[in-house]
């Protein structure tokens, strides 16, 4: 049954002309129009989109990202969460993440209890108080470093590992 | 003994996915191996029953409680209801890799049933593809992710352990215990929206790796004809659908349990399931192309392959912590072999694309003319999908990614990336979409097409006149509307037209020519209704972007604040309300008016679910919809002490309830779309193809 599709398959077929005819001129012209505009756009919108994704330390080591663009990545200090619910306003610390390793849990529990890692304050406006931001979440946050030290982020990502990590029932044994 | 056995069966039906991949193979290669054939056949459907059967294991767990399975005691606890309890079937990574091997397998089951006979040619290396896949999937269940395991503590030390049969020396943990601890399915996605979006997605992902598996059956056959499209078409309008509502839902589940007033951020996992999308509807258009006119035959292939490279990779970016999103799994093992699985696949698809190439047995039988015919639009279509891939692919994943490799720092693309390269793209595809169905095949003048655009574009502009009327002043948003409006128009004139066009021949009423013509070109008139669908989300889409208003504010009791036109009153607050299923609840009491006329009463509420970890508060929106717009309301803040006083964050979201009509729209026009016309009477539907450039010069003239 395949061994006779096999052979139908491979018939030659008819040999068409290959030089370029001034039918297809048009076409080509149209393409790269399209294409030149779409890499147009594509790098426009690098330019005006892209954003640093850095470590705390890589922020506070190098003072020439003050006041650009910036995507950091640290450890929420539950403690030092302040939220002022009337005006929307949010202030903590995050905790520099050192290597992420495959237990994330783990690591943003050593980032946040290593007395040693650098802070970061941050400052946060006219948002609503995430339900995840809490002890020991990754956030996320986009926004720029003032001159006072202060990150004021724009947008605010949090990612609560426990639900999905390895979680171990503490009370098994008991 | 439920997890043994579902360990177990699973165990088995990758032996047999593995075999049945195998025997067709060879039997495909030999020159009398039809034995082998059915056998692997056979070994196909004995795949899935294995799988289906492993996957009720897992369910019994769930629906049972059997806290003893790791599984079980991760994403249920004794609060949740039963419906809850099956959603928790894709709660987390290793059940919802099981349940992707289940889809995957009842798929390639059916797709098998359906080609077995009419395209036999194909059908043994693409069940050697398909029972790839399945392996690949449930090999990652029995060896890296096993949703069976259980907890054991060890004899001396009383260590937890996990697997599945017990370890030497080693003793099960008391029930009791085990279940006061679980944890719960993750408050977030306890969410009627969550609980039907991953399956949804899936069935899109899985419905798309069909045509791959029969593509590659074409280039391996070498039956290189229409056949393999034929085959799969309907799988791949389905697949289609299903990823379309997974997405919307998606963006239901966003904006009514993530409270920010949106639906969709452009987060990387966000565009790893609409990547999928945009190739697979790029494949949707082109293969028509193929069909109609023998053309485009090495670029359906590579897009069938860029729709199957972005379901894999789509899956793989997910859950392997590839990128930072909000979204991901943990970091887990898959990550690797899933990768190396995606590579190996499309290398052999592409590969067996170039050698085909180069024999010439993809050459096209038809060449481009006009740039206005239908087949240079619908390749112009292709394009802009392609393009849209391109940019989204390179936002979410090729900049940070080649950032990180080439120039050691990482860069991403936020928000505003996407919201200046994707919206023109848009715009060209409606732009397409309200020109295409009005050229004809083959040449096309541009003043043929103008005057069938005549009444489409009169109604187009009446309608604009409308939103004028509203209050609309920006041009942007005029531009944005004529473009979407002008598709959905000429969706609806066309069909109009082929009605009154059939009513004058034959004498019927409108109901009974409707029916005679849909039924006679459900492809065309589902595709047109598909297209009046998108028309519907785009106004839905441009109207929550750009008229979007909020504001926040901090009210006593009987006080008011005024949004939009709006009247917003707040009544009182219920502290600590106790739900059924054990969680807390504050619940603000709130009346929405308009000209002096209470129009709802909404409970905004904040959820404290005590039991869990992580996450365990929620903000849940009240809303007031209407086609006009949502009154959204968010509790955000209320102090204990003081319950008198309450802040408030309020939205309006302009025609944002006009997105979900327009998915409903979209499943109604796929069935039409798929109505199993071709099946009966194939000669029929060729003559009526073949009758429609004929009766488009009649139209324009």
């Amino acid at each position: 049954m395949s061994q006779a599709a096999w052979t139908k398959g491979s018939d030659p077929v008819p040999q068409t002309r290959k030089s370029i005819k001034p039918e297809q001129i048009k076409f080509i012209v149209a393409g790269l129009v399209i294409l030149t505009a779409v890499v147009f756009l594509i790098i426009s919108g690098t330019a005006s989109g892209a954003q640093y994704f850095l470590t705390v330390d890589e922020l506070l080591s190098d003072p020439s990202y003050a006041g650009k663009p910036i995507r950091i990545s640290g450890a929420v200090d539950g403690e030092t969460i302040v939220y002022d619910g009337a005006n929307l306003i949010i202030d903590f610390e995050i905790a520099n993440i050192p290597t992420e390793t495959t237990d994330l849990a783990l690591t943003l529990h050593q980032a946040v209890n290593d007395p040693t890692a650098s802070r970061l304050r941050v400052h946060v406006e006219n948002e609503v108080k995430p339900d995840l931001l809490q002890h020991e979440a990754q956030a996320i946050l986009t926004g720029t470093l003032g001159p006072d030290g202060v990150f004021t982020a724009t947008e605010v990502l949090l990612k609560c590992p426990s639900r999905y990590g390895e979680a171990v029932p503490e009370q098994a044994g008991a | 003994m439920i997890a043994e056995t579902g360990f177990f069966l699973l165990l088995f039906s990758f032996a047999a996915a593995v075999y049945s991949a195998l025997a067709s193979l060879v039997g495909a290669r030999r020159a009398h191996g039809e034995k082998l054939i059915v056998s692997g056949r056979n070994a196909a459907y004995l795949t899935t029953a294995l799988v289906t059967a492993s996957l009720g294991m897992l369910l019994a767990g769930l629906l049972r409680q059997d806290y003893q399975i790791a599984y079980v005691w991760s994403v249920t606890n004794p609060d949740m209801n039963a419906f809850y309890r099956l959603t928790a079937l894709w709660g987390s990574q290793a059940g919802s890799l099981l349940f992707w091997s289940f889809l995957m397998s009842l798929f390639a089951a059916i797709s098998i049933a359906f080609a077995w006979r009419r395209f036999h040619a194909l059908v043994p290396y693409a069940i050697t593809v398909m029972m790839v896949t399945v392996a690949f999937f449930v090999g990652l269940s029995v060896f890296l992710e096993n949703p069976f395991e259980r907890w054991w503590l060890a004899g001396g030390t009383g260590d937890v352990m996990r697997s599945v049969l017990m370890p030497a020396g080693a003793f099960a943990p008391d029930s009791l215990n085990l279940q006061g601890s679980a944890q719960g399915l993750n408050p977030m996605l306890r969410h009627w929206a969550m609980a039907i979006h991953p399956p949804l997605l899936y069935l899109g992902f899985v419905g798309f790796i069909i045509p791959f598996a029969y593509a590659v059956g074409a280039l391996a056959s070498g039956n290189l004809s229409t056949d393999w499209i034929k085959a799969t078409r309907r799988f791949t309008l389905v697949a289609w659908m299903f990823l379309s509502l997974g997405l919307l839902l998606g963006g239901r589940w966003a904006y009514d349990v993530l409270g920010w007033g949106g639906y969709w951020g452009w987060d990387p996992v966000e565009n790893a399931a609409f990547l999928p999308w945009l190739a697979g509807t790029a494949l949707l258009h082109s293969t028509t192309i193929q069909e109609k006119r023998g053309m485009l035959k090495t670029w359906n292939l590579s897009l069938v392959v860029l729709t199957f490279s972005a379901v894999i990779f789509g899956t793989f970016a997910t859950r392997s912590g590839l990128v930072e999103s909000v979204h991901s799994f943990a970091r887990s093992e898959i990550g690797f072999p899933m990768f190396v699985f995606w590579f190996g696949l499309t290398l052999v698809a592409v590969l067996l694309i170039i050698w085909r190439r180069g024999r010439g047995e993809l050459r096209a039988e038809h060449e481009f003319q006009g740039l206005l015919s239908r087949e240079s639009l619908f390749v112009l279509n292709n394009v802009v999908f392609v393009a849209l891939f391109i940019a989204v692919f390179w936002g979410s994943f090729g900049a940070p990614i080649l950032s990180e490799l080439v120039m050691n720092t990482n860069i991403t693309l936020g928000a505003d990336y996407f919201m200046r390269v994707t919206p023109p793209l848009f715009a060209a595809l409606y732009i397409l979409m309200g020109v295409a169905p009005l050229s004809g095949w083959g040449v096309t003048s541009l003043r043929r097409l103008g005057r069938a655009a005549l009444i489409p574009l009169v109604l187009t502009l009446a309608s604009l006149g409308l939103f004028a009327l509203a209050g609309m002043s920006t041009a942007l948003s005029y531009v944005a509307y004529f473009v979407v409006l002008l598709a959905g128009w000429v969706a609806i004139v066309e069909t109009a037209r082929g009605i009154a066009a059939r009513r004058r021949a034959h004498k019927e009423n409108v109901v009974t020519s409707a029916w005679q013509l849909f039924g006679r070109n459900p492809r065309r008139y589902g595709g047109y209704m598909i297209h009046l669908g998108m028309t519907v989300i785009g106004i839905g889409v441009i109207g929550s972007t750009l008229f979007q208003v909020e504001t926040q504010r901090t009210l006593q009791p009987g006080q008011t604040l005024e949004l939009g036109g709006y009247t917003m009153r707040y009544d009182g607050l219920l502290a600590n309300q106790v739900a059924e299923d054990g969680r807390l609840m504050d619940i603000a009491q709130v009346a929405v008016l308009r000209d002096g006329r209470e129009l709802a009463n909404l409970r905004p509420r904040r959820d404290f679910y005590p039991q869990s970890e992580g996450t365990n508060s929620m903000t849940i929106a009240g809303s007031h919809s209407t086609l006009e717009n949502d009154f959204y309301v968010l509790l955000v803040n209320w102090e204990p002490i003081n319950a008198n006083q309450a802040t408030f964050k309020v939205y309006i979201n302009p025609l944002i309830n006009w997105i979900w009509t327009g998915g409903l729209i979209l499943i109604a026009g796929t069935f039409l779309a798929a109505y199993p016309k071709d099946v009966v009477s194939e000669r029929a539907r060729q003559s009526v193809a073949l009758a429609k450039p004929g009766q488009l010069a009649r139209k324009g003239a």
